[in-house]
């Protein structure tokens, strides 16, 4: 269970403090439901996940974790550009504590980011697909109840779809996904429930469908 | 229903020292084999340093210095202070060189710039220790007369460098403009602390005024252990030394303490 119990933020800038980003947030995502974040570009759904993931700390309100939230996978975060793909991932067992098991999770990363021989090649090589198959890897190899995925599945091919939603289908029974995605059909394909972000508030939906909808009406025809 | 999410949490402690391992582990391999040869430029860096500063005394004649040979005299002083220089700017750019990292709340700014501290006072003193077996190749002896002086003098320049880097990674990420201001700074600091000339040739009253300053203190130090026969200054206080390092590690934990979370906002 998460608790996002009426955040707000805002950004330090070189200009003073920004505009608020959000403003008197509150849900609550209960254990085993999966939640897709809608909203227009700017709206604070990557902010949104960055507070929830702990990264980040709102200036008003407070974010209750219950269970155990992966770090927020999306846009190269957490994977040290010029270290192999084997590094970052001995990097990320060792912070988490797998040190004694570490063999068996690169071999699992390793075998579900199907990277190659670029497994060993710095991640500055590697094309925006090639990232999020190893972070999708990288969290999934340790026991979250709740992942966090900004975007990640949406550079990857039809095959790492595939994969992902695989992996998540036998994940089901006890881990759930907290996703921003603007591939409609990806977020129907994960989520059953929705919240949709808008004007710095968020609106929760139980049915993914109703927040995509609510969202659509919004936009200009 | 969520209770096997509990099962076995690790301490606080465990943690810190799984996370302070990885990144350790992590900055050596970078540190060490990034680039073409990166291990090589830790050596060439310093002792292209000392070679230069060798010829201009050999050229300008000045065989002894306060009583000891002008290499001795130069390779305890620059190493020293590279102690404290490197140490000091390696931790100071840690968190601009690990901010993806900070993705993981394990990860703490603080323990990215203690890390490496600890790994650039290790390289420095395997540096140090290669250097001087090197210039006895060229007739400088400068194995030391009191190890323990030349340790104590080294641990407390290092302790200074975690102080540095700690409260500098803090200003510089917080107001950039003020890690310029330092970098023109940097050269002075050199200077003063009496790393090319002698501060003993100085009159008492504008020395005491250099001596505010406690790179010097441990400079001096360093070059009191290599020989016996050095004509320290008198007015030497190790311990000042030692008060201005931890002092400013203090200061430097408490700075990334009360502004933890600007420094991993973005």
């Amino acid at each position: 269970m998460i608790i996002v119990d009426d955040i707000y933020k805002r950004y330090q800038t070189d200009h003073g403090p920004s505009k608020w980003i959000l403003q008197g947030v509150s849900f609550v995502i209960p254990p085993r439901v999966s939640v897709g974040l809608v909203g227009r570009n700017g709206a604070g759904k990557s902010t949104l996940l960055r507070l929830i993931g702990g990264v980040d700390q709102p200036n008003r309100g407070y974010v209750e974790r219950r269970c155990r939230v992966s770090w927020p996978m999306g846009f190269g975060g957490g994977l040290q550009m010029s270290l192999t793909g084997r590094q970052n991932a001995k990097f990320v067992c060792r912070i988490h504590g797998h040190e004694a098991d570490m063999d068996d999770r690169i071999a699992y990363i390793q075998d579900f980011a199907e990277l190659g021989g670029s497994f060993d090649e710095p991640i500055k090589t590697y094309s925006s697909g090639m990232k999020s198959r190893l972070q999708f890897g990288l969290s999934l190899a340790f026991d979250f109840d709740v992942y966090i995925s900004d975007e990640v599945t949406s550079t990857g091919d039809a095959a790492f779809k595939k994969k992902a939603q695989d992996a998540f289908k036998n994940l089901a029974d006890h881990a759930s996904l907290i996703m921003v995605s603007h591939g409609e059909g990806t977020l129907k394909q994960f989520c059953t429930a929705g919240i949709w972000l808008n004007d710095g508030t968020a609106h929760w939906f139980d049915d993914i469908n109703d927040a995509l909808k609510a969202y659509k009406d919004t936009l200009p025809k | 229903m969520i209770k096997h999410v509990y099962e076995n949490p690790r301490t606080h402690l465990a943690i810190t020292l799984g996370v302070w391992k990885a990144l350790l582990l992590r900055e050596a391999v970078s540190r060490i084999s990034a680039g073409r040869a990166a291990w090589a430029w830790l050596l060439v860096e310093p002792v292209i340093h000392i070679a230069f500063m060798i010829v201009i005394f050999t050229v300008v004649r000045m065989r002894a210095v306060g009583g000891i040979e002008t290499g001795a005299w130069l390779i305890a002083g620059l190493m020293s202070f590279f102690m404290f220089k490197r140490a000091g700017t390696q931790a100071r750019n840690a968190l601009n060189a690990n901010s993806t990292l900070f993705a993981y709340r394990q990860v703490k700014p603080v323990d990215t710039v203690l890390m490496r501290a600890l790994l650039e006072g290790f390289l420095s003193i395997i540096i140090t220790v290669i250097v001087c077996i090197g210039a006895l190749f060229f007739n400088i002896n400068v194995a030391p007369d009191d190890p323990l002086t030349v340790f104590v003098a080294f641990f407390g320049l290092w302790l200074i460098g975690i102080g540095y880097g700690l409260i500098l990674s803090v200003i510089t990420t917080l107001v950039s403009e003020i890690g310029k201001v330092i970098d023109i700074a940097m050269t002075p600091i050199y200077m003063v602390s009496g790393v090319i000339f002698p501060l003993a040739n100085l009159p008492v009253s504008f020395r005491k005024v250099l001596l505010l300053n406690p790179l010097a203190h441990g400079v001096e130090a360093a070059r009191m252990g290599v020989s016996s026969y050095y004509h320290v200054i008198p007015e030497l206080d190790i311990a000042y030394l030692y008060e201005c390092g931890l002092g400013s590690i203090f200061l430097g934990l408490a700075l990334h303490r009360y502004f933890e979370t600007k420094l991993i906002m973005r």
